[in-house]
């Protein structure tokens, strides 16, 4: 990645106002099996607050419940002050909204998924611009041209017109996070990104995200083990274990002196 | 010109010792201009049937899959009365139990009276039902992270299946279809029983008529063998274009078809 051209999405910071993510006891169960047992979390515009926790845990859950890839079973979820996948009726009552609501409701939130999820039978160029002109009605050759950009600031501008089989891992990611990008999303959500890419291609992944952080104060919610992204980059480090949020702490605390046994245990077995 | 040449080969084959090959019986069949019509028919039916059999199966395997049990209950008794039951029973229940059931309705004129359409209706019905499960699978066989990623891009559930995975599910779909349409061409043989004028009963016409039973059931297979090697080379062809494709992991786009024949356009 020589000298990529600066980012150039929205995301101004802004202070004050409402959280861009206002999560409020949230449930979810697979029949028997609790998997989130009340998990509460506020996130600020322009934070990036980074989760960690052993598997099984529930932090890709809850992540994926963010913007209603999966079902709550109680509690809410707000992005920007809106409620997330259900409407209050009558009574005070959730109900699910429509599988339309809920799709204009995604358009909002990006995400990055840890096997990236690129179209296979789209080019590069084609899976940026497919949500912009397919979900957002934008004219081709306008989602073209911002695609182009977009492309350069993650540093991949040569291709274009390649299939994703043709890139490696961390070109797939950071075209991944391009495509969410062209959405204009109000917050990024990252699902372990660097988990499933070879280990020396995890730095340009990283350095993609730390960029949005910095230069657009892009409100992220990660979930991921990298601790020196953690470190670097984070406002605040999250660890949630069986179902609920066992730390919630600046980096240099949660590193350092982490309060909770369970979080000293799990930072000696990845530290 | 049909009567003489129908009348030769009668002649040639009436001539020719009881037992044992008749080149002359067997050429005078072969040559016979009748044989032309009944071909046409079974290309047609398995064009048009397949065809239909392909539409209704997207919608079954859609219903299969769906989480509604509502949905996936009649969908299901669909699939276990046709792929339960043997095709020739289907065909003549379809054109003659409903026209005993329904005291032969005129609203079921088609399926009552014109047995080409009666037949034709059946086989897709028929057809669907393995359909259904040859997409269903093909559904099925694409990433669920694929679906993930559609709608966290704010795509609906109908683009999503559109735009994203029913393009990846052709990859596993095309191959197997392609081979049902050969299937297809053989099953119109079936349609003997309700006396469509197709290959199979031109060939018991001729040994009805003159107990040339091998040189007739030949000639019938000759044309078979014709149709089914002509769908066998679209198929190659199609496969072909496709395996490149599938290579680069770029699924099937609309106008493939186009493609594989034409020739590939540069994209």
């Amino acid at each position: 990645m020589a000298s990529p051209s600066p980012l150039t999405v929205g995301g101004v910071k802004e202070d004050g106002g409402a959280p861009v993510v206002r999560a409020t006891d949230v449930h979810k169960r697979y029949h028997d099996l609790e998997v989130l047992k009340g998990i509460s979390l506020t996130v600020q515009r322009a934070e990036v607050v980074v989760i960690m926790g052993p598997s099984g845990g529930g932090k890709s859950t809850f992540l994926r419940c963010l913007n209603h890839l999966e079902k709550i079973d109680s509690g809410k979820i707000e992005i920007n002050g809106h409620l997330i996948g259900y409407k209050e009726s009558t009574g005070g009552k959730l109900k699910e909204e429509s599988d339309r609501a809920v799709a204009r409701q995604r358009a909002e939130i990006g995400m990055v998924f840890q096997r990236f999820n690129l179209f296979p039978h789209m080019t590069i160029l084609e899976n940026i611009i497919e949500a912009p002109v397919h979900v957002r009605g934008i004219p081709r050759e306008e989602a073209k041209k911002r695609a182009a950009e977009l492309l350069e600031q993650v540093g991949v501008p040569e291709k274009a017109s390649e299939y994703p089989i043709r890139l490696s891992g961390g070109q797939q990611q950071r075209v991944a996070i391009a495509r969410a990008l062209a959405m204009d999303p109000k917050v990024m959500l990252f699902d372990e990104p660097t988990s499933a890419l070879d280990p020396e291609l995890v730095g340009e992944v990283l350095e993609t995200m730390k960029r949005l952080a910095r230069e657009i104060h892009m409100t992220m919610v990660c979930v991921t083990h990298e601790v020196g992204f953690a470190r670097e980059v984070a406002d605040r480090a999250v660890l949630i274990d069986g179902g609920v949020i066992v730390e919630d702490a600046p980096p240099a605390t949660f590193f350092s002196s982490p309060t909770h046994p369970r979080t000293q245990q799990f930072l000696s077995k990845i530290l | 010109m049909t009567m003489g040449l129908l009348l030769a080969a009668v002649d040639q084959c009436a001539t020719a010792p009881p037992s044992g090959f008749s080149f002359p019986c067997f050429q005078s069949i072969l040559l016979s201009d009748v044989w032309f019509g009944p071909a046409l028919t079974v290309v047609i039916i398995t064009v048009v049937s397949q065809t239909a059999g392909v539409i209704l199966g997207l919608p079954l395997a859609l219903g299969k899959l769906s989480r509604n049990p509502l949905v996936r209950a009649p969908v299901n008794f669909y699939l276990w009365i046709f792929r339960g039951t043997p095709l020739v029973l289907q065909l003549i229940f379809v054109y003659d139990g409903t026209a005993q059931l329904t005291g032969n309705s005129p609203l079921l004129f088609f399926l009552n009276r014109e047995m080409l359409i009666s037949g034709a209706i059946t086989l897709a019905l028929n057809e669907a039902a393995y359909m259904a499960e040859i997409i269903r699978s093909g559904l099925q066989a694409v990433d669920p992270g694929q679906a993930d990623a559609a709608k966290a891009l704010g795509m609906t559930r109908w683009q999503t299946l559109r735009r994203i995975i029913l393009p990846q599910a052709m990859r596993v779909v095309v191959p197997p279809t392609t081979n049902e349409y050969i299937n297809m061409s053989k099953n119109t043989s079936l349609l003997l029983f309700i006396a469509v004028h197709e290959l199979m009963q031109e060939a018991a016409s001729f040994y009805s008529s003159n107990l040339r039973y091998f040189e007739s059931l030949a000639v019938a297979a000759i044309y078979y063998l014709a149709i089914t090697s002509a769908l066998t080379f679209v198929q190659r062809r199609i496969e072909d274009r496709f395996g490149e494709r599938q290579e680069q992991r770029a699924a099937v786009k609309p106008g493939f078809l186009r493609r594989a024949f034409i020739g590939a356009g540069t994209e």
